[in-house]
């Protein structure tokens, strides 16, 4: 790649900027880490050439501070920035304050993240090139008024969404009209702390929808081609747990008119570089625009894994300048991917979260089991972040070998010292559903629902005999040494010679 | 060494012997041969009859986490003369809750004053931690007896939060 750069700041931090400096290393270029007081010790820092601190550990202070990061990019000689997804990723003032400071940014331009920033304007955009929306208004609702005579147009339940949303936050469902006067109360009050704009919209319900969404790459010479698409339907409270590609309920006829919407919405925005544009889906396979994310995704590598194309390389070279190289008809979809997200959640007490020391850890390995992590055994998961902890991503020949592949691939995954999702993914991947293809949003609820909160007591006696030997051993060292804490020693060093102990 | 494994209500009286990996435990009076060996912080390869289990134990709240074949339990393990002890002591005046920070994070809310009267399922307090609020309940009816935290401050696991009587 010939790059008019040659040094990129990572203005993010965690598994995703861990995975961007492993795609620049691969490119040749050098990287710049950026932390808070919080992450000193955190992979990205012990990946990257460069590392620059950027003050305290509330991302307020650090992360989202658009000045620090620009000033670490001048001060390191970096000539480029990647945003990763989250904090500033679809800030259109930090592309802009990059642009203007003359450092290339690793994404959309400024303009084409403000206009599909504004959700209200997208649907618009959407409307005017014939892409389907959810039924709904055009603009925020005025009053109780105006959104009760919608309401009734479109037909009840309805869901109200804050203009400037996502991840939830400002999301409503309304079933019955009596409800919606106070809904719309909480919507506008919620979307106005989350995002300093208390517009809301409303739509039409669509029950028991399926998530699916289409990557996008676009180059700066008119080069546009669609990825195919991710199934997100598993998610909890908006948080997507489960990702696939291709999705079971897409036929291929589907796919292309999503593609084909997909490029449409993404071209007349102005957009360059990666872009997700998500769709709900009902039952009778009707696909609905629903808003365009103008970053790379967190679910990205299941894209990477069935078109065997490395998304942050192809970031990289279209922020360069180059073109696509390819076109719609050289991209084809081999075999299935899974990715499962590992967050430092303890789901046997309402996923709260588990920030802290990682003391044991050993990833799954084996033909095509991927790992894209943030943690090292040692280190420590701060609690000011985000609980994602690490992505697995597997492939499989079809959607049942993957299905089994991911089912090992969890089971080898150990994690001591923290929670993780990786009980409750267990019983996710060996669900009949699953296995089935019976996925929508309201996946989880009914998992949920049917849980049992106590072991079945398959394993009784293995787990009151090591935990007797735990309480046996401490009794012992406790004796030899006195208030002395285990070393912080490798568990991957352990792990592979088994029998071996530290005494 | 003799102790007491409290799990999911019921106490079991387990013995453990032996080092180096072989160990005889004493469980529900049958006596067990195990090959145990710790492969990692927390992590126990465990052959029985033949199986190779891999078990992870991780601390939490005073008991031990224990993750077995996609199952978890709660397992409290004392020696067996300090249970006696504790359980002779506390005879019928279990009473109260005191609410201690299971994680690290941020006091945002306290939803209460000290003297005033709750009934379990009230919100006591809710902690801020990786950008996810976190309520936490009165399990008990009694009074507010301490707050031992304000609004804002950062918190450690294990500390006292709350006192209800």
């Amino acid at each position: 790649m010939s790059a008019p750069f040659g040094k990129v700041l990572i203005a993010n931090r965690g598994e995703i900027a861990v995975r961007v400096i492993r795609a620049c290393r691969e490119l040749r270029l050098k990287t710049v880490a950026v932390f808070s007081d919080a992450d000193r010790e955190s992979l990205h820092v012990l990946s990257a050439d460069e590392a620059v601190s950027i003050g305290p550990a509330p991302a307020a202070e650090s992360y989202l501070v658009i000045d620090k990061l620009v000033a670490a990019a001048r001060r390191t000689g970096a000539d480029a920035v990647h945003p990763g997804y989250g904090f500033l990723a679809e800030n259109a003032a930090f592309a802009q304050a990059c642009q203007d400071a003359g450092l290339t940014f690793i994404g959309p331009p400024p303009a084409a993240i403000r206009a599909m920033g504004d959700k209200m304007a997208a649907r618009r955009l959407a409307i005017k090139l014939g892409v389907p929306v959810v039924p709904g208004t055009e603009q925020p609702v005025a009053d109780d008024a105006e959104a009760a005579r919608v309401a009734g147009q479109v037909g009840y339940p309805v869901m109200l969404k804050a203009a400037m949303g996502g991840g939830g936050k400002g999301m409503r469902l309304v079933r019955a009209p009596g409800e919606l006067s106070s809904a719309l109360r909480a919507a506008r009050s919620e979307a106005g702390a989350a995002f300093g704009d208390a517009a809301v919209y409303l739509e039409r319900f669509v029950e028991e929808p399926r998530h699916i969404e289409i990557q996008v790459l676009a180059d700066a010479h008119g080069g546009i081609v669609h990825l195919g698409e991710r199934e997100c339907s598993i998610q909890r409270r908006h948080q997507k747990l489960v990702e696939e590609s291709p999705s079971s309920f897409v036929t291929p006829e589907m796919r292309r008119r999503m593609g084909e919407a997909a490029c449409r919405v993404a071209a007349a925005a102005g957009y360059v570089n990666a872009g997700t544009v998500e769709f709900l889906v009902d039952r009778e396979r009707n696909f609905y625009f629903l808003e365009m994310n103008t970053r790379l995704q967190v679910e990205h590598p299941v894209t990477e894994l069935v078109t065997g194309r490395d998304l942050v390389k192809d970031q990289l070279r279209i922020a360069a300048g180059e073109k696509l190289g390819f076109a719609q008809d050289d991209v084809t979809l081999s075999g299935w991917a899974i990715e499962c997200r590992i967050n430092a959640e303890d789901p046997y007490a309402s996923f709260m979260p588990s920030p802290g020391r990682v003391a044991g850890l050993r990833a799954p390995g084996g033909p095509w089991v991927r790992d894209d992590t943030g943690v090292y055994a040692g280190c420590t998961i701060p609690r000011f972040y985000d609980t994602l902890m690490a992505k697995l991503i597997v492939w499989g020949p079809d959607r049942d070998a993957a299905a089994a592949r991911m089912a090992r691939a969890l089971e080898e995954y150990t994690v001591v010292g923290v929670q993780t999702t990786i009980p409750i993914l267990q019983r996710i991947i060996a669900h009949p559903d699953f296995a089935a293809g019976r996925l929508s949003t309201a996946f989880m609820e009914r998992l949920l629902a049917g849980d049992r909160p106590e072991a079945a007591g398959r394993h009784r006696r293995i787990a009151l005999i090591a935990a007797a030997l735990t309480a046996y051993e401490r009794a012992g060292r406790a004796t030899l040494a006195p208030a002395a804490a285990a070393p912080a020693s490798s568990a991957w060093r352990q792990a592979v010679r088994p029998g071996w102990r530290e005494r | 060494m003799k102790f007491a494994a409290q799990a999911g209500g019921a106490v079991t009286p387990v013995e453990v012997t032996g080092e180096a990996g072989r160990y005889t435990i004493t469980l529900d009076s049958e006596a067990i041969v195990v090959d145990a060996r710790p492969t990692g912080e927390g992590v126990w390869s465990i052959l029985l009859d033949g199986t190779s289990h891999v078990v992870e134990v991780t601390d939490q709240d005073g008991a031990y986490a224990v993750d077995v074949g996609g199952e978890r339990y709660a397992i409290r393990v004392e020696e067996e003369s300090r249970y006696i002890i504790r359980t002779r002591g506390a005879s019928g005046s279990e009473r109260g809750q005191v609410l201690k920070a299971p994680m690290p994070g941020r006091v945002t809310l306290i939803a209460v004053t000290v003297g005033q009267s709750v009934v379990a399922g009230d919100g006591l307090i809710v902690l801020e931690a990786m950008k996810m609020e976190n309520e936490f309940k009165a399990q008990v009816a009694g009074t507010i007896k301490e707050i031992r935290v304000t609004a804002g401050q950062p918190v450690n696991p294990g500390d006292v939060l709350v006192v209800i009587e």
